[in-house]
């Protein structure tokens, strides 16, 4: 009998002390980011959106090696008295569709700073599949563009958010 | 949306002419810099926040933080508004009075037989009745959802309406209005469209007898406690033939589940109230509630709860029992989410499907009430000072206190097993529940 | 058809009574991804189950042949996509194995953080789920807001929160900073006192033991038979740890205890996931206090490996349980084969087994203590 009492008051001794948890919590601040309203900005060495600088490539294919989802291509610019092929990029494309985010094409690069690099952007996204390719050539922005297969035009992608002005770059 | 990276350029990309050129080339790596609120980032039209915070660094000092100071004083000042409102207004059952004999000298002026202001009087009160639980479902959720955003260490909704987020059931109830109302192809249609309303219709007519406050109720029956348990157990047809008219092998399961529980859990319900009625010599609500006012020695208010013992067990009896009767998550085993899916509502959509809400959020209100009136005294003050504030604020703040007991069992218990909870129900709360029959009828006697 | 009906006439005219057969998955709430279970049942009892699975097959295996064993880490990622870093430290022990690569004290030591860090991260995952299984939903909430911070820690160190790419052949990916590790110090303080209340709030709730005490039980003898690993084993009472029965990465420096449970019920296996992010704990806090200084990745490995023709087998105490890989090189730049011992598939198996003759309620909460990922089952 004395057991019985015992074990409906340890029942009830733990529930209270579960409900003592909750209401401690309830008066604590929320741990919430408003996130529409707040953006984060990831860790500097967050691996974000891949960005591309076809100034400072060199084009030695390092990057297209190490890429474990083959998802970059480029195509060596030539001197066009010589018709040589030249350390610089004529087209160079990211596959993001395909990529794995793993850094592994930036620790390739060999170059300083990185030709190819994460960036912090996260909110990246795409409103056709075409999108999903960018391109690069002399002079395009980091963010590259895409080439839309219906009005066959290169086009600045529109859901790349950047978290930050000047990329985090190595 | 804002472009990304560097400035959309406007020149295509095969053109000769110099393309923008990319913004500023090697660039340092920026700074790190900690900012303390979050900043205006122009570009992106956003707020950004720079640092995240751990829970180590939010918990050390909260009074540090600005919203936190904020929300306390508005917590503070919402309360201290609500009391002296009601101070200010003072009991409502005159005005009652006062709008009624308006209403009969409006009649009798007109030449009007009687019955007529009687019967304008009756509408104006099912109608006050009935907004008080279509306005309680409003309020209920989103209280809900507060209440438990804030145990999880979340916010819960803050954008619609401005002031976290109070017009989000009104604009969830919109939605719900649009939504298309689906019937699955394997329902039994006019079941399956009349599960809802008699699963309604009870809570709405049980609220007549309830007590919003001193000599303030719809009907002053005298058979009210009997009255709003035999009405209550009606809501489980419906539930039963949501379950069987879905068509879906899961509603089916909770719908059965549901009829074993809700019949089950009436026993002990009603039983734990017995000795109130034995103290109080009474069914009427209104009587319970006079019963139980006045002080002991000047300070700890006769209310029920107070009793030794024999009130205690059956406020507890009678919390779980309510618990269970309109199916939260203790006991929640007929809905069931991450088992059934949703239980007897899994194939009701829309307005329908609100409609099940509306039922679960009127039986909780109906229950604080009555836990209210039965226990806590109903429209009495806490402390005989505090007596100048009328007895519908404390009504209303009892029943809403026990609203949130109501709401915070629910966010921190798991949910029982259907035939523990059978268990529970005749081996633990029925037995114990007529030993405090017998032990209130020993009172009764020798005390 | 015939004989149905010839079967049916002879029955006595009673009430007809039928099995129910309920669909589980694969899209359910209490699954845990695309599990799809066949459930027969008579009332509230089941009486056959039959797990069914391949809706996350994604063919790792075969895809690990034709790619480098660089990239092999990516893809070890994507299968137990909750505890990443003991899928990249397996793959990496067994290609290590291959080509005779030494590891770097430092490197050992930041493998071992990481793998404990993961498993926090990933029974804190399994705390929040089960507690919902079982119809708690806040523990979860308070689960995520702690697995946060590792994630948080994880992204700091390395730039990822899921699919981390962290551990390497030869070593690990980069050093951490001194600011990491003051604040995984600040984390581990703050996350002591948060177990105590995990055990409070949930543990130790009558009405969570009540639900899983005595339910899903399996005895040392079937669970060897089966062949389950990690928690799932170890709440069976069978002592088996593979960090401690053959250690790797340094694992035998460390001093901590393998939780054990007595009868192999639910809540069995359920805290001796709870018990072993104590020990996590202790292991982390030695781990920091003792890390050694040095290089973080051998010498001397290839940008494109081509280890001699061989075979090795490397295995690890992951999350789940004990995860193996075999690996065959052929000497060429991929592996000739890859394969995987995942711990989740065959914990999975033994469902079939203890399902049956239980509650619909209870085949919740069984599946939720088995603790499965489907990115592992599948591959």
């Amino acid at each position: 009998m004395t057991g019985y009492f015992a074990k409906v008051f340890d029942h009830t001794w733990a529930i209270m002390k579960g409900m003592w948890i909750t209401l401690k919590y309830m008066l604590r601040p929320s741990v919430t980011v408003h996130y529409p309203t707040e953006k984060l900005v990831p860790f500097e060495k967050f691996r974000g959106a891949l960005l591309f600088d076809a100034e400072t490539c060199i084009s030695c294919n390092l990057c297209v090696k190490a890429c474990p989802s083959t998802c970059i291509q480029l195509e060596n610019a030539t001197n066009p008295q010589t018709g040589k092929k030249i350390a610089k990029v004529d087209w160079y494309t990211i596959d993001y569709g395909k990529c794995n985010f793993c850094r592994l094409c930036e620790e390739a690069c060999p170059t300083k700073p990185k030709s190819v690099w994460h960036s912090l952007d996260y909110e990246v996204l795409f409103f056709s599949r075409d999108e999903m390719v960018r391109c690069w050539k002399a002079g395009t922005p980091f963010t590259g563009k895409y080439w839309d297969r219906k009005e066959k035009a290169f086009k600045d992608p529109l859901g790349q958010i950047s978290i930050q002005d000047v990329p985090a770059r190595r | 949306m804002t472009a990304s990276g560097s400035e959309p350029s406007q020149t295509p990309l095969a053109s000769a002419a110099p393309a923008p050129k990319p913004a500023a080339k090697p660039a340092a790596k920026p700074a790190a810099k900690p900012l303390p609120e979050p900043v205006f980032n122009q570009r992106a039209g956003r707020l950004i926040r720079d640092t995240r915070y751990w829970p180590t660094e939010l918990w050390k000092d909260p009074w540090a933080s600005q919203s936190y100071r904020r929300g306390a004083a508005w917590l503070a000042g919402i309360i201290l508004g609500i009391f002296a409102t009601g101070w200010a207004v003072g009991e409502l059952a005159p005005w009652g009075d006062r709008i009624y004999e308006a209403i009969v000298s409006f009649v009798s002026a007109r030449g009007w037989p009687a019955v007529v202001g009687e019967a304008i009087w009756i509408v104006i009160k099912a109608l006050i009745v009935l907004h008080v639980i279509l306005i309680n479902g409003l309020w209920a959720i989103w209280w809900e959802r507060k209440i438990s955003a804030h145990i999880q260490s979340r916010v819960g909704p803050t954008y619609a309406g401005g002031f976290h987020g109070w017009a989000q059931t009104i604009l969830d109830g919109i939605k719900l209005l649009l939504k298309e109302d689906v019937t699955p192809t394997a329902a039994d249609k006019w079941v399956h469209a009349l599960a809802p309303a008699i699963v309604v219709v009870p809570v709405i007519i049980a609220f007549a007898p309830v007590s919003f406050g001193v000599e303030l109720s719809a009907a002053n029956l005298d058979v009210g406690v009997l009255y709003i348990f035999a009405l209550a157990g009606i809501s489980v047809i419906g539930i039963v033939m949501a379950g069987w008219a879905s068509g879906n092998k899961y509603s089916l399961l909770g719908g059965l589940r549901a009829s074993a529980q809700l019949v089950s859990y009436e026993l002990p319900r009603a039983f734990s109230v017995v000795p109130v009625l034995m103290f109080a010599g009474s069914l009427n609500l209104q009587i319970i509630a006079q019963a139980q006012s006045g002080y002991w020695w000047g300070v700890v208010p006769r209310w029920f709860l107070f009793y030794p013992v024999v009130g205690q067990v059956a406020f507890a009896i009678f919390l779980i029992a309510s618990i269970a009767e309109t199916n939260r998550t203790p006991f929640d085993i007929p809905e069931a989410e991450s088992e059934l899916v949703s239980g007897f509502h899994t194939e009701y959509s829309g307005m329908k499907w609100s409609i099940f809400f509306l039922a679960e959020y009127g039986y909780v209100l109906l229950a604080s009430f009555l836990l209210a009136a039965f226990f806590l005294g109903g429209g009495a003050a806490p402390l005989p000072w505090l007596s100048a504030i009328p007895s519908w604020i404390w009504m209303l703040s009892k029943a809403l206190f026990m609203m949130f007991v109501f709401l915070w069992v629910r966010w921190t218990f798991p949910r029982f097993r259907a035939d523990q909870l059978m268990d529970f129900n005749w081996k633990f709360l029925l037995p114990w529940s007529f030993a405090n029959i017998a032990l209130a009828g020993a009172y009764l006697l020798w005390i | 058809m015939s004989n149905d009906t010839a079967l049916a006439a002879q029955e006595p005219k009673t009430l007809k009574t039928d099995t129910l057969f309920v669909n589980l998955g694969p899209q359910h709430p209490s699954t845990h991804g695309v599990l799809r279970v066949g459930l027969t049942i008579d009332g509230e009892m089941i009486t056959k189950a039959v797990p069914d699975i391949g809706y996350l097959h994604r063919g790792t295996q075969k895809l690990a042949e034709v790619r480098g064993y660089h990239h092999c880490v990516v893809l070890t990622d994507r299968w137990d996509y909750v505890s990443a870093m003991p899928n990249n430290l397996v793959f990496c022990l067994a290609a290590e194995k291959l080509m005779g690569l030494k590891v770097p004290p430092r490197a050992d030591a930041l493998r071992v953080v990481m793998c404990e860090l993961n498993r926090l991260a990933s029974h804190l995952l399994f705390f929040g789920t089960y507690g919902i299984d079982i119809g708690a939903f806040t523990p979860f909430l308070y689960a995520f807001r702690e697995r946060e911070m590792i994630l948080d820690l994880f992204e700091m160190v390395c730039g990822a929160r899921l699919t981390y790419n962290y551990i390497r052949l030869g070593g690990v990916m980069v050093d951490v900073t001194p600011e990491w590790l003051a604040k995984t110090k600040e984390f581990l303080d703050y996350f002591k006192p948060r177990l105590d209340e995990y055990d409070t709030l949930l543990s130790f709730n009558p009405i969570f033991m009540a639900r899983t005490q005595e339910v899903g039980l399996i005895s040392a003898e079937k669970a060897v038979n089966w062949g389950l690993s990690g928690p799932n084993l170890r709440g069976s009472g069978v002592n088996y740890d593979v960090r401690k029965n053959d250690p790797y990465s340094g694992y035998e420096h460390y001093d901590f205890d393998v939780p054990l449970g007595k009868t192999g019920s639910c809540w069995d296996r359920y805290y001796c996931r709870v018990q072993e992010m104590r020990q996590s704990v202790r292991i982390l806090e030695q781990a920091l206090a003792m890390l050694p200084h040095g290089e973080v990745s051998a010498t001397g490995v290839a940008k494109v490996p081509k280890p001699p023709s061989g075979e090795s087998y490397a295995h690890v105490e992951g999350s789940r349980g004990d995860l193996g890989i075999f690996l065959v090189s052929d000497g060429q730049a991929s592996p000739y084969r890859m394969h995987v011992k995942a711990p989740s598939f065959l914990n999975l198996a033994i469902l079939q087994e203890i399902l049956v003759g239980n509650k619909v309620s209870d085949v919740i909460a069984i599946l939720g203590s088995v603790d499965i990922v489907l990115g592992e089952v599948d591959r």
